[in-house]
């Protein structure tokens, strides 16, 4: 009888790894599976940054990032994303706002994309020294540029 | 000799048979997990995951017979049919009643039944510009939507479009296929006047030649409507496309295409356009031009970072 009880429980382990086995397979199939998962990767991610240390300018700009961003996405895709460099968010933020409709201005989109450039440079610091390692010389100069001219800017 | 077996078969039938208790050998879990493991992958691959097809295939012996295996000149219409359908249907429609505003319907067409090297030319090369079909007026414009097709299978396709939906026109052959797409290559830009143009004006070839602007509007200045997207009801225009791409990120993003459209209105119809996948339409050179002509329509004297 115990043996009985034991070896069901065992049944319903191995259907349940079975299912999971053939679930995974089955996402594998599907078309582009890639960039999905990166996404869902990001997502799955905190949803907000705590900036209670930012500077008063760089917490008012998270301000307009939160709303404005949340409209398509969750504000976990942009938070836990592996876009660190200036001219990466840069063009992220212009494919973003030029979608028709996205309501977000130049003067929106300048403050989002100055709050991820001052935010990578804080909270994701590694991963950008590591990125700036990787750069060209002449990325690495203009990139850094970019960093100090807005850390100037919310810093004083 | 006799006494001795009696008493052993004796001694044997005072011994109480017993049962005991013990393990499943692991080799026979091991083994179940394995199988169980593989029986729910043939499931996840055969099963149809119970779509009504799998499990009611048919409901009359006459739907039967569509599934049995056709030989000659039927599994040919078979074949030229699904053609039809992935390749001209979605514009023209399964019934060849075409669409408002997208495209000229096929039944009862004079082009369709005209001379076979008028006819091959719209697949081939696209058409765009003024035309009277049936006694209506269309302007619009066509992709070379048959280019990559071959000689028999855009041959089964016209012979198809020819002889249905009360058409009575003659089979095309692949020979005349042949032919017509000879006639028509002397008119294409041949690979020395490619060279001797900028990649802007090349990427503006392509452009034109794959009907971008059918969506993106012309020179990608502005997208046609597209109900219920999300993207305020509207195809993108393209005269931003250097500021949020490099030229890798717009190559993959063209290649792969986007099919899901996001939906202003959750409950909301799908959107009717979307991004096609071209990577297994257009060729390598061509994809590697039209990048440099759509960066080249961003608008002059913008900053192009914040």
């Amino acid at each position: 009888m115990i043996n009985q009880n034991r070896f069901s429980v065992f049944l319903l382990g191995a259907a349940t790894l079975a299912l999971l086995g053939a679930g995974v397979a089955r996402a594998a199939d599907s078309l582009d599976a890639e960039t999905k998962a990166r996404i869902e990767r990001f997502e799955k991610g905190a949803l907000t940054i705590d900036v209670s240390k930012y500077p008063g300018g760089i917490r008012d700009n998270y301000e307009v990032f939160s709303t404005k961003c949340t409209q398509c996405h969750k504000l976990s895709r942009p938070i836990n994303c592996d876009y660190v460099m200036p001219d990466e968010w840069s063009r992220y933020v212009k494919r973003m706002m030029h979608k028709p409709g996205s309501g977000i201005d130049t003067a929106d989109g300048k403050k989002i994309y100055e709050f991820l450039v001052y935010d990578s440079s804080v909270r994701k610091k590694t991963m950008l020294d590591d990125k700036l390692a990787k750069a060209t010389a002449e990325d690495k100069k203009a990139a850094e540029a970019k960093i100090k001219e807005v850390r100037d800017k919310y810093d004083k | 000799m006799s006494d001795e077996l009696k008493s052993t078969s004796c001694e044997q039938a005072d011994v109480e048979p017993t049962a005991t208790n013990s393990a499943v050998p692991i080799w026979i879990i091991v083994l179940t997990l394995i199988l169980l493991f593989l029986g729910a992958v043939y499931f996840d691959r055969h099963s149809g995951w119970f779509d009504q097809q799998v499990y009611a295939p048919f409901n009359s012996a006459e739907e039967l017979a569509r599934y049995q295996p056709q030989s000659g000149e039927a599994a040919m219409i078979t074949h030229s049919k699904a053609v039809y359908e992935s390749v001209c249907g979605t514009c023209h429609g399964s019934d060849g009643l075409g669409k408002p505003n997208q495209a000229p319907l096929l039944a009862g067409s004079e082009w369709v039944v005209k001379d076979i090297q008028s006819l091959v030319r719209i697949p081939q090369a696209g058409l765009n510009g003024p035309i009277q079909v049936a006694g209506h007026d269309w302007n619009l414009s066509m992709a070379p939507m048959g280019a990559g097709l071959s000689d028999a299978d855009l041959a089964g396709v016209l012979s198809y479009i020819r002889q249905s939906w009360g058409n009575k026109g003659g089979a095309v052959s692949a020979d005349d296929v042949k032919n017509a797409r000879t006639a028509i290559s002397g008119n294409a830009p041949s690979a020395a006047d490619l060279a001797k143009m900028t990649p802007v004006e090349r990427g503006h070839a392509v452009f034109q030649k794959y009907g971008c602007f059918q969506c993106h509007g012309p020179d990608g200045k502005g997208g046609v409507h597209n109900t219920n997207a999300k993207t305020a009801e509207q195809v993108p225009s393209l005269i931003y496309v250097a500021d949020g791409y490099t030229k890798d990120e717009l190559k993959k993003f063209i290649m792969t295409g986007e099919r899901d459209i996001p939906r202003m209105n959750l409950a909301g119809p799908e959107p009717p356009h979307f991004m096609p996948s071209w990577g297994s339409i257009i060729s390598s050179n061509e994809l590697d031009d039209l990048p440099s002509f759509l960066f080249s329509l961003k608008l002059k004297g913008e900053k192009s970072d914040f």
